[in-house]
């Protein structure tokens, strides 16, 4: 230390003086919390397994309509989505196969009636259960698939049979905007 | 009289900084919660529409789906005709058959179904029948999926809560 830094610091009136600052107080999270308590309660109220297995699937393009029907209370449904090129059948998504096996090959057409049959008693277990068969087709399938899956389904025994569309309530005005343009 | 004064009461009572709840564990909680929930959450969520079945009608095995199924009294068809159909017989497009009335061809519109002209007919068809609940649809098997549901929605949309799916045994000469 050089002398004129130790005469320095011997000046007390030389001699910084720091303020003292207040304690910082804590943040309160009280409205952060309420804010939580709110978004819980909308979505514990919102959410339920069944919008699980009704999940709408990025590779089908859904019909629209105007109209929506709600599932039944008490439906547990089975899936079936219908692809152009192929058939998951349940909720674990099994590979059932393509479209034309269910109008070509006879076995394939009986083992999907197996299949909801083993589900429709599974469901049927639960107390007041209402059997419910869920398609979801893709909007270029033709109807005959639909037909042989709709058919396979009342062979099984399922009392209700839903389809899945998109809602859209002005589909009927685009479309007769695009027929009135060609 | 001393200790009567209120302001020497109220310096008895201690300083001490209230304490407050321990919210961490909570929010902890909500943390995880919330995140999943939010997974779970369908954000396009699809529409539904219920189905019944015609008894003994076409090939399609009977059921009572949708809450419904009773006798048809009064039996209103839409009939909606295939490419197929249309090769051998030159007319593509819908049929609503009644009994007792012409049947209503809507032809369709360079390959389209024209379903603002089915909107009108069931239009008219639910002011001359007002009580009327079922309606049958019958599709040939070329017609696209979503063409049946258009037509399914819209007798859905004009009242016809008990809507009916047939196939119809087609035969092509």
């Amino acid at each position: 230390m050089h002398i004129t830094d130790k005469l320095s610091s011997s000046n007390k009136s030389a001699r910084r003086v720091r303020r003292k600052f207040e304690e910082a107080k804590s943040l309160s999270i009280t409205s952060l919390l309420d804010e939580l308590t709110i978004i819980l309660v909308f979505l514990v109220k919102n959410i339920s397994t069944e919008a699980v297995k009704i999940s709408s699937d990025p590779a089908i393009q859904y019909p629209t309509t105007i109209t929506n029907d709600e599932l039944l209370a008490k439906g547990v449904a089975t899936p079936i989505k219908i692809f152009p090129d192929r058939i998951v059948v349940g909720t674990e998504a099994l590979e059932y196969g393509s479209p034309a096996d269910l109008l070509e090959n006879p076995k394939k057409r009986q083992d999907l009636i197996t299949y909801l049959s083993a589900e429709v008693n599974s469901i049927l277990q639960q107390k007041d259960a209402e059997t419910c068969l869920l398609v979801q087709a893709d909007y270029s399938i033709p109807c005959d698939y639909i037909t042989e899956i709709v058919r396979a389904g009342t062979a099984a025994g399922y009392s209700y049979i839903y389809f899945a569309t998109l809602e859209d309530a002005d589909w009927l005005q685009k479309y007769n905007l695009s027929l009135a343009q060609q | 009289m001393e200790r009567y004064r209120p302001s020497a009461m109220r310096q008895q009572k201690s300083q001490t900084i209230p304490q407050e709840p321990n919210l961490v564990p909570i929010m902890n909680l909500f943390l995880t919660i919330i995140p999943m929930l939010m997974m779970m959450v369908v954000i396009s969520q699809i529409a539904l529409l219920a189905l019944n079945f015609s008894q003994g009608e076409g090939g399609v095995t009977t059921g009572g789906g949708g809450g419904g199924g009773g006798p048809v009294t009064e039996k209103v068809e839409i009939h909606i005709l295939g490419k197929n159909y249309a090769a051998s017989t030159n007319f593509l497009g819908m049929e609503i058959r009644e009994p007792g009335v012409a049947t209503k061809n809507i032809p369709a519109i360079n390959g389209f179904y024209d379903y603002p002209s089915l909107d009108k007919a069931l239009q008219e068809i639910r002011s001359r029948k007002g009580n009327l609940n079922d309606i049958t649809v019958l599709v040939h098997p070329d017609v696209l999926y979503g063409d049946l549901m258009k037509t399914i929605d819209l007798c859905k949309v004009h009242g016809f809560s008990q809507v009916h799916y047939s196939a119809p045994k087609v035969q092509y000469y």
